[in-house]
């Protein structure tokens, strides 16, 4: 009876899971199609001519004047620099919120940092363009890399965990003479790994996935991150050309999908302790 | 104790500053910014600016008017997509979630990695995804629906299929999000009220009414709120699927205030548009806050 329901109920996980994947095996498999078959309307999952074309066009440039390898070029090194500034600045603000008590306006930071998690991105997204292209910034890596440091998700993650740091092996430090900065790299960096491989994976994936800024902060295609640059085919001459799309696409999840599937853990516990309790 | 000399105060300051810049420069004063910009006839890349003080706020609440029609149209079609997707995010959502916490505990894993893997890639490459798997004439599901007879089904680019096709793919690529909330919430039920009801006899169905449902009331509640705002923002998904078609019918809020940016260019208007729209989405979350917030007394 036990054994009769466990049968069923993976027989539905299965099913459900299947669902769940098909769009993503659709999208490897019609990447290797040319394109009169992407277009023929068929279910073969297996190609019937397979061919690496798509991938060859993409990566030598031919398809949006620039080699693909460029954006993703660009969106690894925007992610990896973005994620570098939050994991510094967002320890140290948090370390100094949550254990530094002669903070001047200390508990007026925190509820302004904790508010603004609150604000929708819509409110600061067109002022934030004509304040970079007022500083004649539009179309630079600086405008792809530093909106993203104003989040205050990695302090409020971070305050969590400092706050509840032991006293003691703090307090033991400072009697051996160790300043605040020797503290903060010394003693709470180092306990502080996991909690930081968390939020380094949450913003990495963050920038590296957003498409709508650096579609708009981005005006040559050297310029645009891989996202943005997909966002540009599918809406311009390539809407229909699903090999090549997929072709792209598959470049482009490759990267996030291996950092989630191992950062999983991570990325769940973000989710989790992030307020939900 | 702590001595706090004003060199130890400054020396604590350090460590915020750094911060603190940031958020002053990339979204304090973006805010106060985009205020000043919707109290002006701003131009797209011109320097004209000419204050107008709530002119253009009037407008979006003056019958008649253009910016009143793009923004309620806006705000209609957005709201539209509120009401079709919150409920099934968070149905689906807990029935995922139900799923995987019954399953063997040794492939727990591996399912709640299946149905959270879409959620780890990009809008636009999501939405590249669905249009071809969408298409009318070569796409995966038409030609599926083939198989049964079913013809031409114009996902894309007629009515109701546009809106059964942002939901769907917006559950695809999202729904991982709130189905590992509620398996969190599941597995903090205690297990011994479990046990006490099947001593008293109680079937599956009664313990999930009253005992599981009851417990995780709070988090069906901030999936609510969460699901609610993302909604509220939602714009990858008509931007690059149904380009807000057909006619004008998924147009969301977003679409007309970014379009009223950067194809009008008119800067100034749509600022006021995105407060007034920024400004619903903090109210709508505030007012379910409070709710939840009065249900726990």
């Amino acid at each position: 009876m036990r054994k009769m329901k466990t049968f069923w109920l993976v027989l539905l996980a299965v099913v459900v899971a299947a669902i769940f994947l098909l769009p993503l095996v659709w999208m490897l498999s019609t990447s290797f199609k040319n394109d009169f078959e992407a277009l023929a309307g068929q279910m073969n999952f297996i190609p019937s001519k397979p061919t690496a074309e798509n991938y060859i066009k993409g990566l030598t440039g031919e398809l949006m004047n620039v080699p693909i390898t460029r954006w993703i070029a660009n969106s690894v090194s925007v992610g990896m620099i973005g994620t570098g500034i939050v994991m510094l600045i967002d320890s140290m603000a948090a370390y100094a919120l949550a254990r530094l008590t002669d903070l001047p306006f200390r508990k007026t930071l925190l509820s302004l940092f904790i508010a603004s998690l609150m604000i929708p991105g819509v409110l600061t997204f067109l002022p934030m363009y004509m304040e970079f292209n007022a500083l004649g910034l539009i179309n630079t890596y600086a405008a792809l890399i530093l909106p993203y440091s104003a989040g205050a998700f990695g302090v409020f993650l971070l305050y969590q965990f400092f706050a509840s740091f032991p006293k003691e092996i703090e307090e033991a430090a400072r009697m051996d003479g160790a300043n605040k900065w020797q503290i903060y790299a010394r003693i709470l960096l180092p306990s502080a790994v996991s909690i930081m491989v968390t939020l380094g994976i949450f913003t990495f994936m963050g920038i590296y996935n957003d498409f709508v800024w650096p579609l708009y902060a981005t005006t040559s295609p050297e310029m645009r991150t891989i996202t943005a640059g997909i966002a540009m085919m599918a809406q311009g001459s390539y809407t229909q050309a699903y090999g090549k799309l997929m072709a792209m696409t598959t470049i482009a999840t490759l990267p996030v999908m291996l950092i989630f599937i191992f950062g999983q853990r991570s990325f769940v516990r973000a989710i989790t302790q992030s307020g939900v309790k | 104790m702590l001595k706090s000399s004003w060199q130890s105060r400054l020396s604590s300051s350090l460590f915020v500053l750094p911060y603190l810049i940031c958020f002053s420069a990339f979204l304090l004063f973006p805010i106060l910014y985009g205020i000043y910009i919707s109290l002006h006839n701003f131009e797209l890349l011109s320097t004209d600016q000419q204050y107008v003080g709530f002119a253009h706020y009037v407008k979006i609440f003056t019958p008649g008017t253009y910016l009143n029609s793009l923004f309620f149209r806006g705000l209609w079609a957005t709201i539209q997509f509120v009401v079709y997707s919150v409920p099934l995010l968070i149905v689906v959502g807990l029935a995922l979630a139900l799923l995987v916490h019954y399953l063997p505990r040794k492939i727990q894993g591996l399912f709640r990695t299946f149905y959270f893997l879409p959620y780890a890639i990009s809008a636009s490459v999501m939405t590249a995804i669905w249009l071809m798997m969408f298409d009318t004439n070569a796409g995966f599901i038409n030609s599926l629906l083939m198989k049964l007879k079913i013809t031409g089904i114009p996902w894309l680019t007629g009515q109701p299929w546009s809106w059964i096709a942002l939901v769907i793919t917006t559950l695809w690529w999202t729904i991982g999000f709130n189905m590992i909330i509620f398996i969190n919430a599941l597995n903090e039920v205690p297990e011994d009220h479990y046990e006490a009801a099947s001593i008293d006899g109680a079937g599956a169905w009664k313990k999930f009414a009253h005992i599981t449902l009851p417990s995780i009331r709070p988090i069906i509640l901030f999936i609510m709120i969460t699901s609610t705002i993302a909604s509220f923002n939602i714009f990858a998904q008509p931007f690059l699927l149904t380009r807000g078609g057909p006619g004008d019918s998924t147009k969301v809020l977003l679409m007309n205030v970014l379009d009223q940016a950067f194809i009008r260019k008119e800067v100034g208007s749509a600022s006021a548009m995105a407060i007034v729209m920024a400004l619903l989405i903090m109210i709508v979350s505030v007012v379910q806050y409070r709710l939840t917030y009065a249900r726990k007394e």
